[in-house]
């Protein structure tokens, strides 16, 4: 499929990023057919930061303005809700509280300096981020990374999988009161971050990746106490994931939550597990070839328990790659001292990254070693559109249920 | 058979029994009112996300915080601490300023900045009883160190 993942204006001339079987490229837009391909061009074009601005009015109607100062959502954004008391007839969210101008400050720094920016957008994305922006440089500068490189930050990128998705489980038990299972997947998640620090020395795989290359490798010690880790982590998940499903209470509340259609979802431009969960396969896995290959996980029904399923599965065989690489390591390991240099000083590209949310696409323009253009197209701004949608029509008590299946955050909207 | 729920969490002892030193000194200017309990609102304001991450995991069962009284909480108006993730942005301050408006004395405020400083985020205002500022992202058992050493709990468990 092709996914419209950002839309770039340059010196008064407009291109659009693409992933086509995998691949990004940009293309100069010719013809207003090209825009009309994709419905979600303006949103992606605009990239405003009130989503869903319009106002509903009607007997009894009001607007009920959750955030940014409420526990419900930790974050610092707002949902403009309108409602006449339970239903919500229609959901807008206001990213501009947690706007950064992370992509401003990227300007006249040089692509190392940059690294830190793009992980800081949204740290528990950090890792898909840095990875996105560096294969964008990359491909600007015409620099060849080594297989080894790829291999290790196609590891890090499932272990960054691992560690959101079982956030997301986690938050959807909370939400429906199941103490007992929030709980477990809770130490679950600690434990991931635990294993993150002894792998990269950062609980969320900052300050490993870097241009041209990786800053360290974890050592066979680190690598063996993984294998064994992700295996406890995967077979624990596994019980209590199956467990979980027999309980009638908790799946009534996942299912029909949310529902998207499979044609809603790409007229959204959504990608990842939002999207697969509507049984529509997308090709991220495909960004770049891997040792063994992942399996694309779809479900049908498109609703919150299609996206936890997806994401469940998807944490399983995200243990199971990790495992199978790293007991094939000592095949492809390497010097993390030896950075490519680039062959460049000057030129633009463009990178994406299989987050656990969906794509991350990069495009970055950079003259005489330093960046003159950045910018960062996340999965979170379609995906609060798309969870804004879904809240339409559905009762308060669904709300939690409804937005954290989506797996977005206000910080990688905003950014 | 459905097995019931309970059992996976009286089979497993995931609170972790050690230690959790506090990362700074802390200058106390209550005493020890608040050794039995403390209860903590949580109010990011900029945040990268990984310090609500952080607070996500310190709320797992390796930390066990309610076991010291400590306690999350879900309204400014019920906390003893404000505990500010990030560094605000501009539109933010006028909604910090309420919260810090909205808190019962006595109270303390910590706030932890773990913005890059490339960015251009507005400096924190003048608080008062701001017993803490750290920088960076600190582990669970950092934070909940800094909120033992603020409420003197006894109940530390070696």
């Amino acid at each position: 499929m092709r996914l419209l993942a950002g839309v770039i204006e340059t010196d008064g001339n407009e291109q659009l990023l693409i992933i086509e079987d995998g691949v990004a490229q940009l293309f100069f837009v010719e013809s207003e057919e090209q825009r009309k391909e994709f419905a979600y061009y303006s949103l992606l074009k605009d990239r405003q930061l009130h989503l869903r601005n319009e106002s509903v009015s009607g007997p009894g109607v009001f607007r009920f303005r959750y955030g940014p100062v409420t526990a419900g959502v930790r974050e610092a954004g707002c949902f403009n809700l309108y409602t006449f008391g339970e239903k919500i007839l229609y959901a807008g969210i206001d990213l501009s509280w947690k706007h950064r101008r992370v992509e401003n400050a990227m300007i006249n720094k040089t692509p190392q300096q940059a690294v830190n920016l793009a992980e800081s957008i949204c740290s528990n994305f950090a890792l898909s981020h840095s990875i996105a922006f560096t294969r964008a440089i990359e491909n600007a500068l015409d620099m060849k990374v080594d297989m080894g490189v790829q291999n290790w930050r196609n590891i890090l990128l499932e272990a960054e999988r691992i560690y959101n998705h079982l956030h997301v489980i986690a938050k959807l038990a909370s939400a429906a009161a199941q103490k007992v299972l929030s709980s477990h997947l809770s130490s679950l998640f600690e434990e991931a971050l635990r294993l993150n620090e002894i792998l990269t020395g950062s609980r969320y795989l900052m300050g490993i990746n870097d241009v041209g290359g990786l800053h360290h490798i974890p050592s066979l010690e680190d690598m063996q106490h993984a294998i064994t880790t992700y295996a406890l982590i995967s077979k624990r998940f596994e019980r209590l994931f199956v467990h979980s499903v027999n309980n009638a209470n908790y799946m009534d509340r996942l299912h029909a939550s949310g529902t998207l259609t499979a044609d809603q979802a790409i007229a959204m431009g959504l990608s990842g597990p939002s999207l697969r969960a509507c049984g529509v396969k997308d090709d991220l896995n495909a960004t770049i070839s891997h040792l063994i290959q992942l399996p694309v996980i779809t479900q049908n029904e498109g609703d919150a328990l299609a996206r936890m399923e997806v994401r469940a599965e998807e944490l399983v065989n995200s243990c199971e790659y990790i495992i199978d690489h790293l007991k094939i390591s000592d095949a492809w390991n390497f010097n993390s001292d030896e950075k490519i240099e680039p062959f460049n000083q000057s030129g633009e590209g463009c990178g994406i990254a299989n987050s656990p949310s969906g794509a991350i696409a990069y495009y970055v323009a950079v003259n005489d070693g330093l960046i003159t253009h950045a910018q960062a197209f996340t999965p979170s701004y379609v995906g609060m559109c798309a969870a804004a949608f879904s809240l339409d029509d559905h009762i308060f008590t669904d709300f939690p249920f409804i937005f954290d299946s989506f797996g977005v955050h206000f910080s990688d909207a905003a950014r | 058979m459905l097995k019931w729920w309970p059992l996976f969490g009286i089979r497993r002892h995931l609170t972790e029994k050690r230690a959790y030193k506090s990362p700074i000194n802390i200058q106390s200017h209550y005493g020890s009112i608040f050794q039995r309990s403390l209860f903590v609102y949580i109010l990011d304001v900029g945040s990268s996300n990984a310090l609500n991450f952080e607070i996500s995991a310190l709320e797992s069962p390796q930390y066990n915080i309610h076991r010291f009284g400590i306690f999350l909480t879900d309204s400014p108006r019920h906390a003893d601490v404000l505990l500010i993730l990030g560094r605000p942005t501009e539109v933010m301050l006028a909604p910090m300023n309420e919260t810090l408006n909205q808190l019962p004395e006595p109270y303390y405020v910590i706030t932890i900045d773990d913005s890059c400083d490339a960015l251009m985020m507005s400096p924190y205002p003048e608080m008062k009883h701001h017993v803490a500022q750290l920088k960076g992202v600190p582990s669970p058992s950092e934070i909940l160190g800094l909120l033992l050493a603020i409420s003197k709990s006894k109940r530390i468990v070696l």
